[in-house]
């Protein structure tokens, strides 16, 4: 596997973790749960969006890996 | 009238009587039994025995003997909601028993309690051991309360030094196959969002026993058709975690890989936040 498809992997991984914590922010009793899984899930947003640049960059580089 | 429909209606009535009068006097009555409480109760049912059965009685005066007697107890109940001291006198108050582990003989002289009946109501505690214990009252009721010394008592998430976690209380929303809306109503969710969840398990309404949506909004359900296997709804917290590890683990690896200064800041930075956002969730997500 190319280093790109690596990174595109880890970054379907954040997505997966960031929707998963806005199900439980939306879904949880306890407000200061579910206060610090919102906070988490814009942790999340945070790095998905470093990755998200970074695969942009990743994808100039190596042109033959253009993915979705 | 014959004596055995006298006897009936006698019966019907009483039990109507007595049923009203319990509903008045609430729950304090059937859980923790004062001395006055005790004694009143043994004699309205006397009262209302000895009317039903001996039909040479009025009915009219036991109805009266029991609702005065009801009305003593009543007022009584009251005046000791608004005086501590009547309370005390009235109802009793707890005696220490053990104090900074040591035996307090002459209260137990004073209550009549025999050794053997201490240690059987430590041993319903769980203790059998004398030296476990710090503190004990007899209350009023006639039930020992026992503070057990720091070192036996149960071990706790401050204890540990854990994070604080604090769960609500979970909802039953499914009974016997009726949606209870009430509770769904509490927890904010819908019968719309009920029915999807129990679609995605291939389950219909009239087959759940019971279903509880816990502090996270997950569903759990038990089937009348006990064959039938139900997935653990827990399964998505673990699952998080690993994602969360897993991604972790890469960016650190992608930051060693990367020839990329910058790159490398990024994905170092980004592991960090990961790892701190993973510590934070840790106590939410593991059970």
């Amino acid at each position: 596997m190319t280093v790109s498809s690596n990174v595109k992997q880890c970054l379907a991984t954040i997505k997966t973790i960031e929707s998963g914590l806005s199900t439980l922010a939306i879904n949880s009793g306890d407000e200061k749960a579910k206060r610090l899984f919102h906070e988490q899930m814009l942790v999340m947003k945070e790095v998905k969006q470093d990755i998200m640049n970074r695969v942009g960059e990743l994808e100039r580089e190596e042109d033959q890996y253009k993915g979705f | 009238m014959p004596d055995w429909l006298d006897i009936a209606v006698r019966v019907i009535l009483f039990i109507i009587i007595l049923f009203l009068l319990t509903k008045l006097s609430g729950k304090k009555q059937l859980s923790e039994l004062s001395f006055f409480e005790y004694v009143s109760g043994i004699t309205i049912g006397s009262i209302a025995a000895e009317v039903i059965i001996n039909t040479d009685n009025r009915v009219w005066h036991g109805i009266i003997g029991i609702c005065v007697f009801a009305l003593f107890i009543y007022l009584v109940e009251i005046a000791s909601l608004h005086s501590k001291k009547f309370r005390d006198y009235v109802e009793g108050s707890g005696t220490v028993i053990i104090k900074d582990g040591k035996v307090l003989e002459d209260n137990m002289k004073k209550e009549k309690y025999t050794t053997d009946e201490l240690l059987q109501l430590l041993r319903g505690k769980d203790i059998f051991d004398l030296s476990e214990v710090e503190y004990a009252v007899l209350e009023a009721k006639g039930s020992l309360s026992v503070l057990p010394k720091k070192d036996f008592r149960p071990i706790t998430r401050k204890d540990l030094g854990l994070p604080s976690v604090n769960e609500k209380e979970p909802y039953t929303v499914i009974m016997d196959g009726e949606i209870l809306d009430e509770a769904l109503t509490t927890t904010g969710k819908n019968r719309a969002w009920l029915q999807a969840e129990l679609d995605t398990q291939n389950i219909t309404i009239e087959n759940v026993f019971l279903g509880q949506i816990d502090t996270y909004g997950t569903l759990s359900i038990d089937l009348f058709d006990d064959k039938i296997q139900v997935p653990t709804p827990q399964e998505r917290p673990p699952l998080m975690l690993a994602h969360l590890k897993k991604c972790q683990a890469d960016l650190e690896l992608f930051a060693l890989a990367t020839k990329s200064e910058s790159a490398k800041n990024m994905y170092a930075k980004n592991a960090k936040k990961l790892d701190e956002s993973m510590q934070k969730l840790l106590p939410f997500l593991k059970d």
